[in-house]
């Protein structure tokens, strides 16, 4: 298959919606890319997911306009990935976002195109084409640089929220949409899908202010407590993985490791211990306030500021004066 | 149903260091355990065998001392499990592991599901599954919260960041389980020793259809240039007064002089 020499990001298309992370790749791979960096858009026929994407000014816009294929599966978007890597070549690189989808997709093309691929890089750069990747490990306790110099496409998935995202204008940017690509059908999985709104209104990882709450706030009236200091800061609500078993909070509200990366202006941490998996999606928040009544709590460690002591009547002391 | 199940032996903690003189990672002292997310997978598959019948087999790819793991899986129910252990396999990404544990499935043979992790905790890839469904050519459905299973199909329920779905699956396929799928169960000394009946076999790189230059170093792609500890911007650990109205104050004055509340609010 003949290489080419451009950088192609593969955009998350969530139900007609571009998820952010591909705005911060697009303007990560501005920034370190000497070659030309293309995005990868499925979407329906009647969308127009071009015009979002071209404000972050990528080089070109590779569009597959295909409605089932928007709402298709893995299996049935590697097919068609891998199509249309048969008719356009093989990128240098091939970036997909560190999401749910991102990293189910990519290790099934990975296989496909029998590449290398390296999962939830926290930092890009290049040496000439070699792409160096940055992930974590152990729970984010050790950061690998991993390569891979013999395989094209140089395959990986990056972290949401961990390159920021800037609007720029590309007077060369290319819109081309390509027809006939072939993806076989899959029948054998039948996929309704529901959006999460009440969660998309707080969306933890684009929120300025974030008051996030543990073990050590799990009450109904402390979760109550907590809502009503974040509305006053005009704040979003996070918590930590244990309350992730109430009804009330899920996975997007989560914050750490398994959860999301975030990076607000403002951190309150209410009655959290700080273990790595949870401070290891805090590292790029500006301002991090704690209060723990443990005086030894390790999440005190991570803190600009700290309180010891009970954790709702500081944030009801707060709420008052604010 | 004939289910296998990747099992994945990992150090106990993750919290490792990085050994100075070696610079590689200093696993002195640590023992290992089941990957937390693979009993997830086989609690699943244990349950789902105990609805609609069938046969639970674990997998893994390592060392010998790996069969202990692969012990504890016997004991927590599976009818048998095999280890996949050669000086070949090592140096493997998650290609090469996916390759040998997909000629693992295809040997076992009329395998109707294959169960893993959602991920590793110590690789944390969540790679090797949806590499193994490829190769398999199954579909796939990754980080499974919940799955029912019928006689011929599941019903998974799983969350993206943004939406939720509800996914008929027929068979074959392979499932990701997340650690919402189920609890865990424990296993104990007795149910241990009744183990011991059920078989363990081992595989070597012979008794498997491989082509040699994809497995092991040789059949990785990725290669770890270098290995650190990640720096950590030193924070103020600044502490605030023990009243907390008089600390509570003290912030909201910080955060006013740096911009970050505004003075009107
Ligand atoms: C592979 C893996 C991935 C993980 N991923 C994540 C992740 O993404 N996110 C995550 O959060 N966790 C994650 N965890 C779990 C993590 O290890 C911790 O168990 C979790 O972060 C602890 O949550 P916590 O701080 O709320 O609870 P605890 O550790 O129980 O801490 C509660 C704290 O509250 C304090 N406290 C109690 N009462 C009060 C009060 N009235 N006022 C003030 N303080 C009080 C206590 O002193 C204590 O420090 C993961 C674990 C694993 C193994
Ligand atoms: N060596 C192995 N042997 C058996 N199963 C494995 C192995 N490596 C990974 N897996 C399975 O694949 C899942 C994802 O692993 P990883 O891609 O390494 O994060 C794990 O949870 C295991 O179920």
């Amino acid at each position: 298959m003949t290489a080419i020499e451009e950088n192609w990001i593969f955009a998350e298309n969530d139900l007609d919606e571009i998820n952010p992370v591909t705005f911060q790749l697009i303007t990560k791979m501005n920034q370190i890319s000497h070659d030309p960096v293309v995005v990868i858009l499925i979407e329906k026929n009647a969308a127009n997911l071009e015009k979002v994407l071209s404000a972050y000014g990528p080089d070109k816009i590779i569009t597959i306009k295909d409605d089932a294929l928007a709402t298709g599966d893995d299996l049935e978007i590697t097919d068609a990935l891998a199509n249309l890597i048969e008719k356009k070549g093989t990128p240098n690189t091939l970036i997909f976002p560190a999401t749910v989808a991102g990293r189910s997709i990519a290790p099934r093309l990975q296989a496909r195109l029998q590449t290398g691929l390296t999962a939830d890089c926290l930092d890009l750069h290049f040496e000439g084409n070699l792409l160096i990747q940055t992930k974590p490990s152990y729970g984010d306790n050790i950061m690998c640089e991993i390569t891979i110099p013999e395989c094209r496409p140089q395959m990986v998935t990056a972290r949401p929220n961990v390159f920021s995202s800037e609007k720029k204008i590309n007077p060369n940017l290319e819109i081309e949409t390509v027809s006939n690509i072939q993806w076989k059908k899959d029948d054998q999985l039948q996929i309704k899908s529901r959006v999460l709104l009440a969660q998309k209104a707080k969306d933890i990882k684009q929120a300025k202010h974030v008051v996030a709450i543990g073990r050590g706030s799990k009450t109904a009236k402390d979760i109550e407590g907590a809502v009503s200091l974040a509305k006053k800061l005009n704040a979003s609500l996070g918590v930590t993985r244990p309350l992730t078993d109430l009804d009330t909070f899920t996975i997007a509200d989560q914050i750490g490791q398994s959860g999301q990366t975030i990076a607000p202006d403002l951190l309150i941490n209410l009655g959290i211990s700080g273990a790595v998996q949870y401070t290891s999606g805090i590292s790029n928040a500006k301002i991090v306030v704690s209060i723990n009544t443990d005086k030894n709590a390790q999440i005190f460690k991570h803190s600009d500021y700290f309180f010891v002591g009970n954790a709702q009547e500081f944030a009801k002391s707060l709420e008052a004066i604010l | 149903m004939k289910i296998v199940v990747g099992i994945k032996q990992v150090p106990e903690t993750t919290n490792v260091k990085i050994n100075e003189k070696t610079k590689n990672i200093d696993r002195r002292g640590l023992g290992g355990v089941i990957n937390s997310y693979d009993l997830h997978a086989l609690q699943a598959a244990l349950a789902i065998r105990n609805q609609v019948g069938g046969e639970v087999i674990t997998l893994s790819m390592g060392p010998d001392d790996f069969a202990v793991s692969l012990q504890e899986t016997l004991a927590l129910g599976a009818d048998k499990a095999v280890l996949l252990s050669d000086r070949a396999f090592a140096g493997a990404d998650t290609l090469a592991t996916a390759y040998v544990l997909s000629e693992a499935i295809k040997k076992v043979g009329q395998v109707d599901l294959v169960l893993v992790g959602q991920q590793s905790v110590d690789a944390d890839t969540g790679q090797v599954g949806p590499i193994i469904a490829e190769m398999l050519k199954v579909p796939q459905v990754t980080y499974a919260d919940k799955i029912d299973a019928f006689k011929d199909h599941l019903v998974i329920d799983r969350k993206l960041e943004n939406m939720e779905q509800t996914i008929t699956a027929k068979l074959p396929i392979l499932l990701t389980a997340t650690d919402k799928a189920n609890r865990p169960k424990y296993t104990n000394v007795v149910e241990i020793a009744k183990s011991f009946d059920k078989p363990i076999i081992t595989w070597h790189a012979g008794d498997l259809d491989l082509d040699e230059k994809r497995v092991g170093q040789a059949g990785s792609p990725t290669i770890v240039r270098s290995i650190s500890e990640p720096q950590k911007v030193a924070k103020k650990n600044h502490r605030l007064s023990n009243d907390p109205a008089t600390a509570a104050r003290e912030l909201v004055d910080i955060l006013k002089q740096k911009n970050i509340l505004t003075e009107d609010k």
